[in-house]
């Protein structure tokens, strides 16, 4: 069995980088860059039917300014090996193009069971690429998964759904992504894995080497295209208390209630 | 002039409110031409469509299978597809519910485009259509177009007021089959496990929220006696509904309960958007570790600290 999990890395939401440019690359170190929370679900979500299946899982990574960083993490949490996709041609704000940049490394990897994805890319806040790549490989999906349980003739999947949960069951091959429920939450890396890490050799792949070139993935080729980005003036100031003891934080907090005329209680 | 085609969802046998916050929307776009809503499902009631035209729809078409019972995306795919074809919109939307969001990517693949998702407004410029998507905890906006002869898109949950139309008229309806394959039901419905909504708190006035940071069961004692204190109600995060750390109930946002209270306190929640898009409050006061979280964005006031400490001392003072 075999399970591909496509996983993003960012820029660590720790990091306040103010205006526009919150995702360029020379304003962050490489200790920013950490794997989207998101995809670190998916990896759990994968890992876990590794434990239980024995299933191969290989992590892959085309967003990102360094992901040869996130795969090896990938791989100390118990990945089996892992591909970099890191090529400036590949224009990655358009999920559409993502999908086909996912759906080539597939067919380059070969066979495959189950592909698992975060639910959200966070560097562009698009929650599409999941829907997309199933679309594009044909393949039945469960978006925004919560659990998942292994039966007969597949998976039963329990899934996000606005006043519940919904459960469906599907075959054994297919797509899935995962939300951060308590199922999903991801293991920590292991020291056994940090070693096996280090060791792995991470092959890198082009998008020549998947047959693609920038009149397919690349900007030119988008056709979700950004007419303009601006930061919201925010009216309201917040009032956050950052410093002192925890006694006059509280006391901070209260003061300026009272100042405000803000009533606590009814 | 856009011919606009909603995906029109239901919801416990309802029209699923986000979808009329969408039409409504529509209508007061001038440019918006015509607006189609494509309604699926085993059965297709009369007062859907009376309540979609109150909202705005001229035009209803309806597919009717008993594969459509239940929302699967193959199936609605293929029906929605069809539905596109035979109506030929210029804009096809959905609000941006679970089954929104998982619809609208796939059709837009079909047509060989991308999509703009959780959308807060549209223009219309010369002839072409502009997105307006908040990001980034809503400190930025991005405003995207599409190249493509057919523009999907997805709003955003709670983006848009409700408002019936009394004028609405009533809307011109047909219906067509479609029929469906084995290889369109791969996927097969079990069952929906409906959270139960003992607590409506709607008109709650005061909450004190908590979500993971919490950290246990016994641990959201405080809040209740904080919520206790103030007078309010307690609430919840899905990743706490979801480990029953408190009942389903309790869980706010886009998949949970909408709440609008004057007070707002939310302890140990990060500000994901579909834990936000749920709450219109006065006055938010966030209680949270982490410096960077999301919920500092939307809070008028906060305090960094460790909730387990700031929240006793709070609830001391307050007892005075
Ligand atoms: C389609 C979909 C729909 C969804 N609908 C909803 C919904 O309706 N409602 C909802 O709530 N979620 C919903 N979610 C889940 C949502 O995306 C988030 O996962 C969830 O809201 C996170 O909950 P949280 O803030 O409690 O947890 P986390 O994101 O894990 O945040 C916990 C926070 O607690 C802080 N913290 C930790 N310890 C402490 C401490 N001791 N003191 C103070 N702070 C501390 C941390 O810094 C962190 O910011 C949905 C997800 C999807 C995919």
């Amino acid at each position: 069995m075999k399970i591909i999990v496509f996983i993003e890395q960012i820029v660590s939401t720790q990091v306040k980088l103010q205006g526009v440019d919150y995702f360029d690359s020379t304003r962050v170190s490489e200790d920013d860059l950490v794997i989207n929370p998101s995809s670190k679900n998916a990896l759990e979500g994968a890992l876990k039917l590794k434990d239980q299946l024995g299933a191969e899982v290989t992590a892959v990574c085309v967003r990102g300014l360094k992901p040869n960083k996130a795969l090896r993490e990938a791989i100390a949490m118990g990945c089996t090996d892992a591909i970099e996709i890191a090529d400036e041609t590949i224009y990655t704000d358009d999920p559409l193009l993502l999908a086909k940049v996912y759906v080539e490394a597939l067919g380059k990897i070969g066979e495959f069971d189950l592909v698992f994805l975060g639910v959200e890319e966070q560097s562009t806040g698009s929650y599409a690429i999941g829907a997309m790549l199933s679309e594009k490989l044909g393949l039945p999906s469960v978006l925004y998964a919560e659990e998942i349980e292994v039966i007969d003739s597949g998976y039963k999947v329990g899934h996000v759904l606005e006043g519940g949960r919904k459960i469906v069951a599907m075959p054994n091959k297919g797509v899935i992504s995962c939300s951060d429920s308590q199922y999903f939450t991801p293991r920590y890396t292991s020291m056994r894995g940090i070693l096996t890490a280090k060791r792995a050799e991470i092959p890198k792949w082009t998008a020549a080497d998947l047959g693609l070139s920038s009149s397919v993935v690349g900007k030119e080729a988008a056709s979700l295209i950004e007419v303009s980005f601006s930061n919201i003036v925010i009216e309201k100031e917040s009032y956050i208390i950052k410093e002192g003891e925890p006694e006059e934080k509280v006391e901070n907090l209260l003061a300026k209630l009272k100042e405000d005329e803000v009533k606590l209680g009814a | 002039m856009v011919k606009t085609l909603v995906f029109g969802q239901i919801r416990e046998d309802i029209i699923e409110e986000n979808t009329l916050g969408v039409l409504n929307k529509l209508t007061e776009i001038s440019g918006i031409s015509e607006i189609i809503v494509a309604l699926f499902g085993h059965q297709i009631k009369d007062e859907w469509i009376t309540e979609l035209g109150k909202h705005g729809a001229s035009r209803v078409v309806s597919v009717k299978a008993p594969e459509l019972e239940v929302y699967l995306s193959r199936p609605y795919v293929k029906a929605m597809l069809e539905v596109i074809e035979k109506t030929e919109p210029k804009l096809v939307i959905a609000a941006g519910t679970v089954y929104g969001e998982d619809l609208i990517p796939r059709l837009a693949v079909h047509h060989g485009v991308s999509c703009a998702q959780r959308i807060n407004d549209i223009s219309i410029v010369g002839d072409d259509l502009h997105f307006h998507t908040p990001v980034r905890d809503d400190q930025a906006m991005k405003v995207t177009r599409i190249e493509g002869a057919i523009k999907f898109a997805t709003s955003r949950a709670g983006a848009f007021f409700v408002n019936e139309n009394p004028d609405g008229g009533s809307p011109n309806v047909e219906s067509f089959d479609v029929t469906f394959s084995e290889e369109d039901m791969l996927v097969k419905h079990i069952e929906i496990k409906k959270a139960e909504r003992t607590v409506n708190l709607k008109d709650a006035k005061i909450i004190v929220a908590g979500g993971r940071g919490v950290g246990g069961k016994e641990q959201f004692q405080i809040i209740r006696e904080l919520a206790d204190i103030l007078g309010g109600e307690i609430e919840a995060t899905r990743a706490c509904t979801d480990v029953h750390w408190i009942e389903e109930t309790y869980e706010i946002g886009q998949t949970g309960q909408s709440v609008s209270p004057d007070l707002y306190i939310a302890a140990g929640i990060s500000g994901a958007p579909q834990h936000v898009s749920g709450i219109k409050a006065k006055t938010l006061i966030a209680i949270n570790t982490d410096e960077g979280a999301a919920i500092f964005n939307f809070a008028d006031y906060g305090i960094i600290g460790d909730l387990h400490v700031i929240l006793p001392i709070l609830k001391q003072k307050l007892q005075g």
